[in-house]
Parts: C-alpha cells; sequence; structure tokens
C-alpha cells in the first residue's frame, strides 16, 4: 500500500489545494457563464457545474480545517464494495462483464464510475484508488481503445466516464507531482483523439451531444493540466511536453466569434511563461491563428501540413473545414470564368487528395469538366453552387495518414506525433 | 530611534485611542481614516507602533477603560497589526488587520447613516495593500501566497453589507474597483462578473449616484475586460468614458486608459495623433500607427516582434496583429491610386504582378493567387 510523501510540508499541500480548488471552480464558473449552446443536454452539464462550484467552496473550506488530504487504500481499479453493488443492480459496462454476463464482473474488469455527488467529507479511504492503482487503470482504460469490438462511441462512453473518475481520485488525493503530470497528458491526449473520431462519426453537421461533453472534459483536463505545469514550476521549470500541450489552448479557440471555453486568449497568453510562448508549438499554433483570422486559407492550409503534429491536427480539423470552404467560394467566384481552375493546383491549395477534390466540388453543387489533354478542371463562376447541408463528409488532408484503431494505443507511449505530417516536399516552394 | 520613556509611550497610546473614540462620537471621519492608514506611514502611526513596543500591556489598558472597551474588538487586533507591521512581518500584520477591519464592519453596519464610509474605503485599500505584501512574503519565503485571495473573499463580504437599500450603497462602486484590482493581480478575472452583475444588472444601484472618480475606474476595468473578449464597441465606449471623465491631471491615470483605448481605436480605424504617443509615453504604438498609415506589412510586423512580450502581458496582442488586414487594404488601396493616375482607363484592373512586387519589397513572399482571391473578399 502506497504512503504518500508525508515529508511535504503542509505549505506545499496548501499550494497544491489552491492550485486545484481554484482550477475545478473557474472551469466550472466558465463552463456555467459561458455556455452559449441552447443545447438541450447542457442542463446536466450546467447543474453538474453548479454542483460543483458548491462541492469546490464546501471542500475549500473543508480543506481549511483538515490537515491531510485523503490518502487512498483501494487496491483494484474499482472498489469492491461498489463492484458487488453494480454486479447485483445489473450496472455494468460491456467492458466490465465477465464473459459476457450482465451480473458478473471480476477485479480485473471492473472500473470506478465517476461519482458526481462525492464530497471529499464523506469518502472513505478503502474508496479511493491510491497512485500506483490509478496508474494501472488509466494504461488499462487506454489499452481498450485498439479494441475492434466495439463502435468508437461505445468504447469513448467508457474511458471518458472511467478517466473522469481517475482524475477525480487524484483531485481527492491532492496528487501533483510528475506523474500526475503524465497522466493528465494521456487524458488530454484520449479527449483529443475523440475529438477527432467522434467528429467523423458524426453525419449531421450539428455538433452530437457525445462530442461537446468530450470537449468539454477536455478543456477542464487542460486547465488543470496547466495548473499542475504551474504547481510544479520550482522544480521543473519547463516540462518536456508543455508547449504542445499549451499550444492545444490556442488552437481549441481560433474562433474568436464561436463559443469560448474557458478564459479568452488574450487573458490566457499574460500567463503563459516566456519560453513556452517561444516555442515552435506555440509559434505554429500562433501562425495558424494569424491566418485563420485573417482568411489566408492558402498559409493556413500549408502551414497545418507542414507544421501540425497529430494532436494538433485532431484540434484544427473543424476549422479545416470551414478554410476549405472559404477556399472554394473565394476561388469559385473571383477566378476568370474563361480560365477553369485546375484540379491539380486546387488540390494543393486544399491540401487535399485529387480524387476528394472532385467530391467536394460536387458537394458543393459544382461540376467539373476534362481538357483536350485529360486534365480535371473547375469551371468558375457557376450558378449552381450552394452550401452543402447536412455536414460535409470526411475529405483527406495531405501529408495525414488517418491513424487505424489498432494504432490508437501506442500514441501514448510515444512522445509528440507518431505519424509525421511532413508534406510534399514542393509544398513550401510554390510557383 | 531615540529612547522612549514608558511614560511617553503610555500618552501617545492613550492619545491614540481617545482621538479614535472622539472620532466615532462626533462621527469625524477624516480623524479617523487617518487613524487607519497604515500605508500612508504617518509620523504618529510609526511612533504609536514604537510606543506599542515599549509599553507592552496596552490591550489592558483598551480592556480597563469605559471610554475604550467598546472598541476593543477593532483596537486590539489593529494594535497588533501595527506592532507586525512596523516590524516588517507582513502576514501577520495582514491576519491581525483582516480581524479588526471585520470588527469595524460590524460597528459600521449599527451605524446609521454614511458617515464612516471613507473610513471604510481606508481599511477596504489597506487590506488589499496588505495582502500584496504579505503574498510577496510568503512567495519569498516559497510558501502559497494566499493572503490576496482572502482579502478578495473578505471585501466580497464587505460589498454585501453594502449592497442594499440607504445611503451606505454609494460605496459599493469603491469597493468592486478594488476588487477588480484584487481579481486582475490574481489573473481570476472571471469572478468580475457576479460583483458586475450586482452592479449593472440588480435593482439595487443607481450608476450615476456614484462618486465620478469610482465610474472612471470601473469604467476603465470593464472596458479592459471588453478589450479581453474582444467586443471592441462595447470597449470603445467604456474606456472612451473614462478618459473623458479622468482627472485631466493625473497624466499616469490617462495613460493606463490610452494604453488599452488607442488598440480598440486603430481596430476601427481610427488614428492617434503622434503628439499624443509622445505625450503619454505610448511610443510602443508609433511604428504600428505609422504601418497602418503607408499600408506597410513589413513595418507591422517588426513592431509586433519588438513589443511581443509587453503586448502580450496587457492582453493587446492579438487586437493589434488582427490590423493586418487593415494594413493589406491600405497598401491594395495605394497601389490601385498609384496605377490610376498612371493610366486611367485601366484603373479597375489591378496588375497582379505589380502588387505581387510591392509585397516582395515588403518581405512578404506570395504567390500570384493569393492577392486576387483576398481582394475579391474585399470586393475591389
Amino acid at each position: 500500500m502506497e504512503r504518500r510523501h508525508h515529508s511535504q510540508s503542509h505549505s506545499q499541500r496548501q499550494q497544491r489545494r489552491n492550485h486545484f480548488s481554484s482550477s475545478s471552480s473557474s472551469s466550472s464558473n466558465q463552463s456555467r457563464s459561458n455556455n452559449r449552446f441552447s443545447f438541450p443536454k447542457s442542463s446536466s452539464s450546467s447543474s453538474s457545474s453548479s454542483a460543483n462550484d458548491v462541492r469546490d467552496r464546501r471542500r475549500e473550506t473543508q480543506e481549511e480545517k483538515q490537515e491531510e488530504a485523503i490518502v487512498g487504500t483501494c487496491p483494484f481499479m474499482c472498489p469492491e464494495a461498489e463492484r458487488l453493488q453494480r454486479q447485483r443492480l445489473r450496472d455494468l459496462a460491456v467492458f466490465e462483464r465477465l464473459h459476457g454476463d450482465p451480473r458478473n464482473s471480476s477485479p480485473a474488469l471492473a472500473v470506478k464510475k465517476f461519482c458526481r455527488t462525492m464530497s471529499a467529507k464523506e469518502v472513505r479511504a478503502s474508496d479511493v484508488r491510491p497512485l500506483p492503482v490509478l496508474e494501472e487503470t488509466l494504461n488499462y482504460l487506454l489499452s481498450l481503445l485498439d479494441s475492434t469490438e466495439h463502435p468508437f462511441e461505445v468504447i469513448h462512453d467508457f474511458v471518458f466516464d472511467r478517466t473522469r473518475s481517475v482524475r477525480q481520485d487524484l483531485i481527492m488525493q491532492n496528487i501533483v507531482n510528475d506523474k500526475a503530470i503524465n497522466m493528465f497528458e494521456k487524458i488530454v491526449k484520449f479527449h483529443v483523439i475523440s475529438h477527432h473520431k467522434l467528429r467523423s462519426s458524426c453525419s449531421s453537421s450539428s455538433i452530437s451531444p457525445l462530442h461537446y461533453l468530450n470537449l468539454e472534459q477536455l478543456t477542464k483536463a487542460l486547465t488543470s493540466l496547466y495548473n499542475l505545469y504551474e504547481a510544479n514550476r520550482s522544480s521543473k521549470p519547463i516540462h518536456e511536453k508543455e508547449a504542445e500541450f499549451r499550444s492545444f489552448y490556442v488552437l481549441l479557440h481560433l474562433d474568436s466569434n464561436g463559443q469560448p471555453v474557458g478564459e479568452s486568449l488574450s487573458l490566457w497568453f499574460r500567463h503563459v511563461p516566456s519560453p513556452i510562448i517561444k516555442s515552435k508549438e506555440m509559434w505554429f499554433a500562433r501562425q495558424a491563428l494569424r491566418y485563420f483570422q485573417m482568411g489566408n486559407y492558402r498559409r493556413f492550409l500549408s502551414t497545418v501540413a507542414a507544421e501540425a503534429s497529430y494532436l494538433q491536427y485532431c484540434i484544427i480539423e473543424p476549422y479545416i473545414d470551414e478554410v476549405r470552404s472559404l477556399a472554394l467560394c473565394c476561388i469559385h467566384n473571383c477566378c476568370y470564368k474563361l480560365h477553369p481552375y485546375p484540379l491539380g493546383h486546387l488540390s494543393k491549395v486544399l491540401m487535399m487528395e485529387e480524387s476528394d477534390v472532385e467530391l467536394f466540388c460536387n458537394a458543393y453543387g459544382l461540376q467539373t469538366c476534362i481538357d483536350e489533354v485529360g486534365n480535371k478542371l473547375l469551371p468558375t463562376k457557376q450558378t449552381t453552387f450552394c452550401r452543402p447541408k447536412g455536414g460535409l463528409q470526411n475529405y483527406s488532408f495531405l501529408g495525414f495518414q488517418q491513424l487505424g484503431s489498432h494504432m490508437l494505443s501506442s500514441l501514448f507511449y510515444n512522445h509528440f506525433l507518431l505519424v509525421p505530417m511532413k508534406p510534399f516536399s514542393h509544398v513550401d516552394g510554390w510557383n | 530611534m531615540a529612547y522612549m520613556s514608558m511614560g511617553e509611550a503610555h500618552r501617545r497610546i492613550t492619545d491614540y485611542l481617545n482621538r479614535f473614540s472622539d472620532a466615532v462620537s462626533s462621527q469625524d471621519v477624516v480623524s479617523l481614516k487617518q487613524l487607519l492608514s497604515f500605508s500612508s506611514n504617518s509620523p504618529s502611526l510609526l511612533s504609536l507602533a514604537d510606543s506599542l513596543n515599549v509599553f507592552q500591556d496596552a490591550n489592558r489598558l483598551i480592556k480597563q477603560s469605559d471610554n475604550y472597551s467598546p472598541f476593543a474588538d477593532i483596537t486590539v487586533p489593529l494594535f497588533r497589526s501595527l506592532q507586525h507591521y512596523r516590524t516588517g512581518n507582513l502576514v501577520d500584520a495582514y491576519l491581525a488587520f483582516e480581524k479588526s477591519a471585520n470588527a469595524f464592519i460590524q460597528e459600521f453596519r449599527n451605524w446609521e447613516s454614511a458617515w464612516a464610509l471613507e473610513a471604510l474605503y481606508v481599511i477596504a485599500y489597506e487590506i488589499r495593500v496588505l495582502a500584496e505584501r504579505a503574498d510577496r512574503e510568503l512567495a519569498s519565503n516559497g510558501k502559497s501566497p494566499e493572503k490576496l485571495k482572502a482579502a478578495g473573499s473578505f471585501l466580497m463580504k464587505v460589498f454585501g453589507v453594502l449592497a442594499g437599500k440607504g445611503s451606505k450603497r454609494v460605496g459599493a462602486l469603491y469597493l468592486t474597483c478594488q476588487l477588480f484590482k484584487i481579481y486582475f493581480k490574481l489573473g481570476t478575472v472571471h469572478l468580475c462578473r457576479s460583483v458586475i452583475r450586482s452592479i449593472e444588472t440588480a435593482r439595487i444601484f443607481d450608476f450615476e449616484e456614484f462618486p465620478k472618480r469610482d465610474k472612471v475606474t470601473y469604467m476603465y476595468y470593464t472596458g479592459r475586460l471588453e478589450v479581453f473578449n474582444e467586443n471592441f464597441p462595447a470597449a470603445d465606449q467604456k474606456l472612451s468614458y473614462a478618459l473623458i471623465n479622468c482627472n485631466p491631471q493625473s497624466e499616469a491615470n490617462i495613460r493606463m486608459i490610452l494604453k488599452y483605448l488607442i488598440p480598440v481605436k486603430l481596430s476601427i480605424g481610427i488614428l492617434p495623433k503622434d503628439w499624443l504617443l509622445e505625450k503619454y509615453n505610448l511610443v510602443e504604438y508609433s511604428n504600428i500607427v505609422q504601418a497602418l498609415r503607408r499600408g506597410d506589412l513589413r513595418l507591422l510586423r517588426h513592431a509586433l516582434e519588438e513589443h511581443e512580450d509587453q503586448f502580450l502581458r496587457s492582453g493587446v496582442y492579438l487586437v493589434l496583429e488582427k490590423l493586418e488586414l487593415q494594413v493589406y487594404q491600405r497598401l491594395f488601396k495605394k497601389i490601385y491610386i498609384i496605377q490610376k493616375q498612371k493610366d486611367p482607363s485601366k484603373a479597375h484592373q489591378m496588375k497582379l504582378d505589380v502588387i505581387v512586387k510591392a509585397l516582395k519589397w515588403l518581405e512578404m513572399d506570395m504567390d500570384v493567387d493569393e492577392p486576387s482571391l483576398w481582394m475579391s473578399r474585399w470586393n475591389v
């Protein structure tokens, strides 16, 4: 049974407490007040936010009275009492069922569920998992991403909930060291990948509930992660992957008119350490922001192709569609009518495979034609141009390989990119 | 330090206590607030601190006298705080002052009129300033700075006392501004929201009733929040209000307002005159203004790079970066004008290679497609 480092002074514990309570209350305040989605399911998230608020305030005053945070003693991924109860109530997820039996699980399969109403005072140490168990739990959960037996939504739903519980256990025990950082980084990665995969599976152009809730947790986990980086600043000035994870915040906020989730960018930049701002990951994010806001689709797409890591691509993907839309609009509306636009060229502008380009044009009500030597062209200023109803399908992005599901879990054991996004060599020097 | 006799120390302490009780009984706020203003470092307060060190039994003195004992809850911790303050022990000074302030609020609540409002302002100010210094002390000792946050909570409580019917409510805006300063310093800017809601949308307050000085400060901070959120019309309105109503003598305050107002005005296409930038030492904006006038993209990029840290810290960088589009527009307009002068018949067709050349000269590498497609978006 692991004992926490009691050699840590009271003031350090106090510091951690402050960082976590402020992060959770600030993020929950933000999601409550900035929640502009008139979204039927959002009532649950906003009420959970106000419950979060109350819980945080209660926790804050309690922590002032408590000297020690809880030290968990549960040796399993799921506390035995919970497992037995859920077995009785047949409340077992598919992954938790022993041989598919909805009434039977095992310590190797059951994972503790996220419990919204848990307060620090009521919880027993035997229900909380210590750090090594949490690490094993997280690794197990992430390994499920490779499963081919179930559709991704099912896997996501399970891992989403169970990782939320892992986060909860970490916060309750005030674990703020390097290992916590490691775990939060992995959890953020999971949410980023889900952000990408859930999008491709949703057919309508409106954002699915799953997608929105995932984005909400992504932002919360990211905020906790940033607080962890800050809390560890004295022992480690800059973490290895901090620049990339900071860049995600910028990429999530490319559209200043869109829904703000968390602090505005201008405010956020104020407390980013200088070495991070000068990092290449942050430079990329800021360039993407600049080109996106200016409507410079050419530079936006080519910079993404040249610089983005896999995770950065996943985050920025929704904006890529928007930018390509803009590009097509501009080219179609402005180019000289007598000179149809070669699809080959369009492919390089849109950073899309040529075969996809044709489909893309068709989705906008545009026809392509062929010239005497067989090149495909897009005649401009067609009168049939229209916005596609429903969402766009997933198009290729040049240089980017879709990760097979069997490769997903390997993402968590690699630094930075797994699949390099190096473009064709001639992308940079257009002539 | 000159030697002080026990008798002298005793005299100064009773002198203070007398002035305190006289001020309260005659509702003399001017005298009262001087007795509370630690940060003024007035000689009388400093010598009072020394006296307390010499005559160590002030507590008994207070509690045993009918004149002084009614305010014991205020003066006992106040004296303790002063002693800590004098010895540079800011954390303990803060804690004791907060205790004293708490007792003061209880009394304040009971007083019918708002006579003591300015003393309350002094207390609010001192709480914030002491908390800031206490946090600096904590940080320098490797501990977690949390007193300013505590001060914020305390002042919210005080705000609650003022938010009601009655003449005391005009003090609420001053409290609000102290809270803004705390939240901005801590970076917990989102906490401003609930206070703003109370001031603006709750039916309790009439904004026009508040003192002008407080209204200016309030508009300055809320204007800055609008800048952070890129609501430029609202930012313009609020910061302009602050500028117009600001005391013309206080150049430092005008400078602070202009620092945020200028990027907002630039965004809506209004350029400040050079003398304004020079007078208020805002020369970091000079090159940006110049770039906008000339359509000089290179100058804009250079100006942004040169002052990147400063602009990022103050939160105006992203606003200024967006000016790039306007600079392009200015550039293309100039090219158009020049071409028109050369060949009026062909004015409606801008030569792309001319544009590309101009851009290349400005160190912006582009191929032929880009500018033409952009210009289409502006209906040039």
